[in-house]
């Protein structure tokens, strides 16, 4: 594109974008690395005039003029081709000659990327820094009042329950009655939240699928990960590895007649069954895995033909109530596993959630209730979704546990937090302190994609293009020639790096508390926060 | 020591225990009376025995009789022997700095704890957490315990010095002697132990075989201990070497590298064999899933250069309504072929000269790619007159197909030549004296040369034969002609001028007509002239009307003129003055009279707005709209065997005349073949793909045909120039001769890393990186 052309309101100067490329024509060996690896295409071969004039202050001999040319780095500025930071060029250069920087003020490029009336989609997050979770404090340091615990030294029991809990007395009354009690799980308090074999490259999903298995047989950690909708590969259903996987149900019931045909076949229940109702990034809206994406491979394991889009809509279709759904859909899951495995609803964190809890309550079958609040992540999004759809977790899952406290069943509707926990990198203590304020769980994707392969996605609008398969790193993309760039052992590895370092993480702050054979679910009084309504709404302590 | 009667402090007072502190007072102050030997009776008071440093060198004997409490011979010095006669409390030893303790019973918990040196010896078990925290003082010999029993949990937490030996006998947890979790986070210091265990800490602790001067120094401590607790008894039994195990520190390295299973172990053996081979999803794919690097080549690379040479349309050809690849001129220009480049042009046209070099607007040069950077566009009418030159080519075989022609103007002579050059016959049908239509009868002299047009209409007479002129055809004819032949072609143009429906509309001179009576000169316009329609023809009866003498030239219009070009610039160099807009409401014998009201005076009034065919004499097969005839793509009317070109069916330029019938010959070839007619759908190249920094921009004019062709960038044809290969990084791109002049330039796909630099440098934007084959 010449510079001087005729130009619409669309055309836009690298100062008008997000990331603008910063190349150095000195230290550039035009070795082609930045323009092959760029996801985007947003770097291009550039050939480049310079003018050179040779004065004389005669005319004989006179002055020259002499054009050179030379090639160099050049970005693109169309909308389609906008840089999108991801910073591979700079993994890549040899010579650290190229880096993309965020531009000094805001970006026009938004403006503009809703060409042909069509909205900007995107995967990622939601792109707001901070976050009322890293404000928490834990103040409750024991030291001589309870019997202080050395998280290195001490033994630990972090786990949780997932499953209706009910009392031993209700228990055995149940027994008698019934027959049957409801199944209960003990697991390890952090979950890998549902990312669908689909959205995840098949190298990313194995890796977390290993380094599960791994912390499971290897650590003797009960760390479980929920599929996402999406469906789950025919040999994991048939393998002992299953039970440390939640199959996940959604509007879409991808992949669910071949779970059912495995159903003969497995060695092991399920952990648990999540059925989705919502997504804390983008509630109200459903998923869409888009054509593109769906390859042999991921057509096989959600039972559909190849190279179609995969609407997952936004509500399940055939419920028309909190109750219907609620006691239709958990009977159902309950039925297929002959009433072993536990079932849970997922939703988007909302206003509305505490009428979802209450129905919940009063459904003896309900196994817990998973909250997604309003920092999770997604592979593909409306923009406008993600950005202003939601609620924050943290005041969802203490309304929804002081709740089930005034109801006298705190111990046993277990609530699971998830949306943005580890956001900026502080997992345990996020996770810690959605814990304290009532959930017997926490839920963690983003983090996940982060720690264990390397996303590079960040509130800075970094990337963000999972949407579109073309994951640099291969995470979210089933491109071989992309996600091939991630080895599944790799990935399984900092699975287990990042739960023992969490683990002891976690015990860092639970052991002062002088907890150490039980999480402190709800133990608010540990809190502390340096705003005061925040400490109001909360209910926890106001510290200064 | 035990037969000496020492030194006695009660623990109580008049049978109420005292104070610690006063106990500590009484016992400090006796040793610094010169006390070495003190007795005490106990009552559970804390921390005896320790801090006897008054004594000096000299050392002191602490025996403790009845209750022991905490921290008994904590904080103790080297001189010190504390002796517990019975069990000891906790903490027994607690930061000892070197007092030999000896306990005649059990110990509670934490023992030794924090002990740096000194010697522990406890004749029964000991509780949690002993040996917790001990240090290994460098300056001084490293603290010893000695237990005769088990020991409880949490045994050596943190231990980082000294040595510890847990004897099992008769131990309080016969089945584990080492209690639970013992070692964690020891550092240092080593423990022999004898008899069963539960594990330790390995990532702390690890075994080692027991050395011969281990041995000895056991053997020779061992009976030191069994003494000081009266229990030589079991020497014998506990000196069996085989029954003794011993474990030190891992040192930080060792623990580094603590074996977990690797992952690639347990993806082998535990995840694989649970799965089968190929792990997840090995029974649904063999894609495979190897890692690879970020840059890639081959079938991995995500993109791949293609040599799209002749793809597209270079603008020059994709604008000319004549189709001539116009940058292939230039090549064979380039590479010194002069005479084949202005040959190569009648492939295209029989008017290379008179249209190309001098009556067509040249949408070649319009479309230039270098005027996108305002750049001078390449000259093609340098080429167009030197085409007067060009050669007749051979023509094929006469095929036996005839086709008859009705019309001799440009679209007929051009579909004739064509037809002719592809072996069939033509024959044409033309009302006027002589072949040429328009150019002949009405373009002005000053635009082209009489010599250019009489020699290019000569080359065509000699080529065309069967000319028929002066004939003046009805329906019957044309119906007849379309019986004959194996094709008709109506190129009969537009003859009948419009005219505006005002009043005095008899006073207006058809534009053609003065045109045409102006170019033999047989018609005097007068002094004022006025010129109703101000487009190119308007402008040229302007031109003409000038010449014949007139002085005042008005042209009007409804909207702004739409002339343009050489045209105008001749027009308004006879000073002819444009006026818009203008509504005309009557011609007087006056002039031209407005809506306005206005008069523009004038002797002749020539209406210039257009001309609609006539159609009359076609069958009633040939469907006409608004006065044109409808033809399809490919020109063919709605009578299947009639086709029609030119301005009978819309008006245009010459070029687009010409063009249409070289279209329309290929249509009729094609089908006298016997094949479908197929469309040439090649689009023009996007010229975002051109880099015109290659070309000099300060170019003002080209002085010759040779600096045309070196300024050519050749959009969408290679110029063979090699940049290519130099800029590619991995040398990845090569020429390939195919003979005859052909090449190729090709890329060997197992160095390419798709990096797009050859599409990125290319002068002529042939190379193009598309993404690679989908895979999996």
């Amino acid at each position: 594109m010449p510079a001087n052309r005729p130009i619409t309101p669309s055309t836009l100067s690298i100062k008008d974008l997000l990331w603008q490329i910063l190349w150095n024509k000195d230290k550039c060996t035009l070795c082609g690395s930045c323009t092959a690896v760029c996801p985007v295409h947003a770097l291009e071969l550039g050939v480049f005039r310079k003018r050179v004039v040779e004065t004389s202050l005669d005319l004989n001999p006179a002055s020259t003029n002499v054009f050179k040319i030379y090639h160099g780095i050049r970005q693109k500025t169309d909308p389609q081709h906008a840089c999108v930071g991801c910073g591979m060029c700079t993994m890549v250069c040899p010579n650290d000659a190229i880096i993309p920087a965020r531009s000094d003020e805001s970006d026009k490029l938004i403006y503009h990327q809703n060409q042909g009336g069509q909205p900007r989609r995107r995967g990622g997050r939601r792109n707001v820094v901070g976050g009322i979770l890293d404000q928490i404090k834990f103040i409750r340091i024991s030291m001589l009042t309870d019997p202080a615990l050395d998280a290195g030294r001490h033994e630990f029991e972090l786990r949780t329950l997932l499953g209706r809990i009910l009392s031993p007395e209700d228990n055995l009354k149940y027994l008698k009655e019934n027959g049957w009690i409801p199944p209960v799980r003990e697991i390890y308090p952090l979950v890998i939240g549902g990312m669908s074999f689909g959205a995840l490259s098949p190298t990313m999903w194995e890796g977390l699928q290993m380094g599960v298995a791994y912390l499971n047989e290897e650590m003797k950690m009960p760390v479980r990960m929920c599929t996402g909708e999406g469906g789950c590969p025919p040999r994991l259903l048939r393998s002992r590895f299953l039970q440390y996987v939640i199959l996940q149900i959604a509007s879409g019931y991808f992949g669910w007649d071949e779970i059912l045909h495995a159903l003969p076949d497995m060695k092991a229940d399920p952990c648990a069954v999540e059925i989705k109702y919502g997504q804390g990034a983008k509630p109200g809206d459903g998923g869409l895995l888009m054509w593109y994406k769906v390859n042999k491979l991921i057509a096989a394991i959600r039972g559909v033909p190849a190279g179609v889009s995969l609407p997952s809509p936004p509500t399940h279709q055939t419920k028309y109530s909190i109750e219907e759904a609620v006691a239709k859909m958990t009977q159902s899951m309950y039925m297929a596993w002959g009433f072993r495995v536990p079932v849970y609803p997922k939703i988007s964190a909302s206003s509305t959630s505490l009428a979802v809890l209450n129905n919940l309550t009063r459904n003896n079958y309900a196994a817990g209730l998973a909250i997604d609040g309003e920092d999770g992540g997604t592979g593909a999004a409306y923009n406008v979704s993600m950005n202003a759809m939601g609620h924050p977790i943290a005041s969802n899952v203490r309304d929804c546990y002081l709740n089930l406290v005034k109801l006298g069943k705190q111990n046993e509707i277990p609530l699971f937090a998830g949306g943005g926990v580890g956001k900026t990198g502080n997992l345990a203590s996020n996770a810690a302190a959605l814990i304290m304020l009532g959930a017997s769980g926490v839920q963690t994707g983003k983090y996940i994609m982060q720690a264990a392969a390397g996303c590079l996605g960040s509130e800075s609008d970094r990337c963000n293009i999972c949407n579109v398969g073309l994951c640099p790193k291969g995470i979210t993309s089933q491109d071989p020639r992309l996600y091939r760039r991630l080895n599944s052992e790799d990935v399984a590895q900092r699975i287990v790096d990042v739960f023992l370092s969490f683990d002891t993480e976690l015990k860092k702050i639970v052991a002062p508390l002088g907890r150490s054979t039980s999480l402190p679910i709800g133990m608010s009084d540990a809190l502390g926060i340096n705003d005061y309504h925040a400490a109001e709404r909360l209910k926890i302590q106001y510290v200064v | 020591m035990d037969s000496k009667t020492g030194y006695r402090i009660d623990g109580r007072e008049d049978g109420v225990r005292i104070e610690s502190r006063i106990l500590e007072e009484k016992i400090q102050a006796a040793i610094e009376q010169g006390e070495r030997f003190v007795e005490i009776n106990a009552f559970g008071q804390h921390g005896i025995g320790g801090r006897l440093w008054k004594a000096g060198d000299e050392s002191v004997h602490v025996k403790i009789t009845g209750q022991a409490g905490q921290r008994a011979g904590s904080l103790g010095f080297p001189n010190t022997v504390v002796e517990i006669m019975g069990p000891g409390s906790d903490d027994v030893g607690w930061l000892n700095a070197g007092a030999t303790i000896v306990v005649h019973g059990n110990a509670g918990n934490g023992l030794a704890n924090a002990m740096a040196q000194g010697k522990i010896y406890v004749a029964g078990n000991i509780g949690a957490r002993g040996m917790t925290m001990t240090k290994s003082n460098p300056r001084f010999a490293p603290p010893e315990i000695w237990v005769l029993g088990s020991v409880g949990d949490y045994f050596g937490e943190f231990m980082a010095g000294g040595i510890a030996v847990v004897c099992g006998m008769n131990p309080q947890t016969p089945r584990n002697i080492l209690g639970y979790r013992p070692l964690v986070g020891m550092v240092g210091g080593r423990v022999y132990f004898r008899g069963p265990h539960k594990g330790y800490s390995e990532t702390d602790a690890k075994q080692v075989p027991i050395s011969d001067d281990d041995w000895r120094w056991f053997s020779e401590n061992l009976k030191e201990y069994l003494t000081r607790i009266h229990r030589e008894d079991v020497l014998s039994s506990l000196l069996k070497r085989e029954d003794w195990q011993l474990l030190t520190a891992r040192s930080p390295s060792e623990k580094a590298g603590v074996a977990k299973r690797s992952m690639a172990s347990f993806r082998a053996e535990v995840w694989n064999k649970e799965l089968g081979s190929g792990g997840l999803i090995g029974d649904l794919t063999n894609l495979d899933r190897s890692p690879i690097s970020l840059i890639t080549t081959g079938e991995l690379r995500r993109f791949v250069p293609v040599w799209e040479n002749g793809k597209y349309k270079a603008p020059c050809e994709g604008t000319c309504p004549t189709g001539i690849p116009v940058h292939e001129r230039w090549r064979l220009v380039r590479e010194g072929r002069i005479d084949e480049a202005v040959d190569l042009a009648l492939e295209y046209t029989p008017f290379p000269a008179t249209i190309c070099g001098y009556l067509c607007p040249n949408p070649c040069m319009q479309a230039c790619t270098r005027q996108i950077l305002s750049m001078m566009p390449i000259d093609v009418t340098k080429l167009g007159k030197a085409s007067i030159n060009a050669g007749t080519p051979e023509f094929p075989e006469q095929s036996g197909k005839k086709i008859a022609v009705i019309g001799g103007g440009p679209a007929g002579l051009s579909i004739a030549w064509q037809l002719r050059r592809n072996g069939h016959e033509a024959v044409i049908y033309d009302m006027e004296p002589s072949i040429g239509g328009k150019i002949t009868s009405v373009i002005p002299e000053s635009r082209i040369p009489k010599e250019v047009l009489t020699a290019e209409l000569a080359r065509i007479s000699s080529v065309i034969p069967h000319i028929h002129l002066k004939q003046k055809l009805g329906k019957h004819e044309t119906e007849r002609l379309k019986g004959d032949y194996d094709f008709l072609v109506v190129a009969a143009g537009a003859q009948k001028p419009r005219i505006l429906p005002v009043p005095g509309k008899e006073r207006m001179i058809p534009a053609m007509d003065f045109l045409a009576r102006a170019k033999n000169n047989s018609i005097q316009p007068g002094r004022k002239v006025v010129i109703i329609g101000a487009g190119n023809v308007g402008c040229d009866v302007a031109t003409e009307a000038g010449r014949l003498g007139a002085e005042s030239i008005t042209l009007i219009d409804v909207q702004e003129p739409a002339s343009f070009g050489k045209e105008r610039e001749e027009a308004e160099a006879y000073g002819a003055v444009f006026k818009w807009p203008c509504f005309t409401k009557e011609v007087t014998e006056k002039g031209v009279l407005l809506t306005t009201g206005e008069m523009l005076e004038a002797d002749t009034v020539v209406i210039s707005i257009g001309d609609v065919p006539d159609t009359d004499f076609l069958p009633e097969s040939v469907e006409t709209d608004r006065g044109f005839v409808k033809v399809d793509a490919f020109y063919r009317t709605s009578d299947s065997r009639i086709f029609a070109i030119g301005d009978i069916v819309r008006p245009g330029l010459l070029t687009d005349a010409i063009g249409a019938g070289r279209k329309a010959a290929e249509t009729i070839n094609q089908l006298l073949e016997g094949r479908e007619p197929i469309a040439e759908n090649r689009m023009i190249i996007d010229t975002d793909r051109i880099s015109l920094e290659y070309f000099d921009p300060r170019i003002t004019g080209f002085d010759d045909v040779d600096q045309c062709g070196a300024q050519c960038s050749s959009c969408g044809n290679c110029r063979d120039c090699g940049i290519c290969i130099s800029i590619c990084p991995k040398a990845a791109i090569s020429r390939k001769d195919l003979g005859n002049g052909a090449y190729e330039y090709i890329v060997d796909d197992s160095r390419c890393i798709g990096c797009g630099f050859c599409a990125g440098a290319c002068p002529c934007g042939i190379w193009f990186l598309t993404e690679n084959e989908p895979m999996g």
